[in-house]
């Protein structure tokens, strides 16, 4: 799908919102709560996704998270009414990723979902919760501190240590290396 | 504004990796991770995990237009030529299915899958196969995934008039206790389960039964016992509908 993408096939975005538009407004409306601005925010995003495939390079990350992560920032920005600068240090050195056929993709995708909402659904509530506020809300650890009535140590260590389970469950069942 | 120090990065990678610090903080962090390839792979790792995020998100349901609105926007869209930003735009080779060329080079290792056509009394089929161009039999050469198993292959002859295939595999990674290898022919994007094999010499050699033309892939994966669907990613895989 990704080399259908980048030779500027048309057919790769229908493609890319047959297996991903659901879960992309999903996303949008968890962020936003509402419908149009949810469409509004997806429809961009395929269109940015589209605009800029030919530097999208797969060694460096999947599709899947370059598309979600636009769809995320988007969101969050049009929630808090501004463009939040992020940060574009290259990461991406850490994340082998096997390439393997769009079909399987697809099936991929199921399984790896049900366990990605195990992994977080077992995290204790005030971590699973600090996840949320910064993800899905968009707030900063100082915003969540005041939110939550916490210090803001306690923000930090539950961020990281939230997303340290996820990860040791995630690899632990082989949805990351 | 001084350097940021190895505890303090360590105190807020978890808030980096999920864009939750104010902008200061959050360049003051990039600037450590600059220099420090110990805190950079841990913010990759945490940072890996945030992108898991969206798939703890149930699907929504977008209004039926929003497709239509798309596709017509993208068409009305220039996309644009890769940006000088965009480092090494080649897409890493896929691990590409190629037909068989040289099973006879290789028959030795593949002996396993012999005995086997030979038990389904389709030995000499493959006889056949090695002068010919099959007309009756097709073959299907897999490489392993390059993290997963690499230097692992299979061979996959189907036998069109039969409905019946033989499978071998050579070079897996080894199972650890409880394990099996599971083969899978995928449909429509549904694996189903073609069998298992619990061999401890990372080899296999196996029939499988069913009408290969239904097929877009096969695969192979590790599961701890056999399961209806796969829980794991494949091992080996690749498309059946190469020719
Ligand atoms: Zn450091």
């Amino acid at each position: 799908m990704a080399a259908r993408l980048k030779r500027g096939e048309t057919t790769a975005i229908e493609s890319l919102y047959d297996r991903y538009g659901r879960l992309a407004y999903g996303l949008a409306f968890r962020i936003l709560n509402e419908r149009g601005a949810a469409e509004d925010v997806v429809q961009d995003a395929f269109v940015s996704v589209w605009r800029n495939a030919a530097g999208f390079d797969a060694s460096r990350g999947s599709l899947r998270n370059w598309l979600f992560s636009i769809v995320r920032n988007r969101a969050i920005d049009r929630l808090r009414g501004s463009t939040r600068i992020r940060s574009e240090i290259d990461l991406a050195d850490a994340e082998p990723r096997a390439q393997v056929p769009d079909a399987w993709e697809a099936v991929a995708l199921d399984l790896e979902r049900k366990q990605i909402q195990e992994g977080f659904g077992e995290l204790p509530d005030p971590q699973r919760r600090t996840l949320e506020l910064a993800y899905f809300g968009g707030y900063t650890h100082v915003e969540i501190a005041s939110r939550m009535h916490v210090p803001l140590g306690t923000v930090k260590s539950r961020m990281r240590i939230g997303l340290e389970k996820m990860r040791t469950f995630l690899t632990a069942r082989g949805v990351m290396a | 504004m001084t350097a940021m120090s190895c505890a303090e990065a360590e105190d807020l990678l978890g808030a980096y990796a999920l864009e939750a610090l104010p902008e200061d903080e959050m360049h003051r962090v990039e600037e450590h991770l600059r220099t420090c390839a110990e805190h950079r792979a841990i913010a990759g790792e945490l940072r890996r995990t945030t992108l898991m995020l969206p798939l703890t998100v149930e699907d929504g349901d977008p209004s039926p237009d929003l497709r239509t609105r798309i596709v017509e926007a993208v068409k009305a869209t220039p996309a644009q030529p890769a940006a000088p930003r965009a480092r090494g735009t080649t897409v890493a080779p896929r691990r590409q299915i190629s037909r068989l060329s040289t099973w006879a080079a290789r028959s030795s290792r593949f002996a396993v899958a012999a005995v086997v056509a030979l038990a389904l009394g389709i030995g000499g089929l493959i006889g056949y196969q090695l002068g010919h161009a099959g007309q009756t039999q097709v073959t299907y050469a897999f490489l392993g995934d390059a993290t997963a198993a690499p230097g692992a292959e299979a061979r996959l002859v189907y036998f069109k008039d039969r409905k019946q295939a033989v499978v071998a595999a050579t070079g897996l990674p080894r199972l650890t206790s409880g394990q099996v290898y599971e083969m899978w022919l995928i449909k429509d994007g549904v694996p189903v389960d073609k069998g298992i094999s619990s061999s401890p010499t990372g080899d296999i050699g196996a029939p499988l039964s069913g009408d290969l033309s239904q097929f877009q892939q096969f695969a192979i994966t590790i599961e701890p016992g056999e399961q209806q669907l796969p829980t794991t990613k494949p091992i080996l895989v690749g498309n059946l509908q190469a020719g």
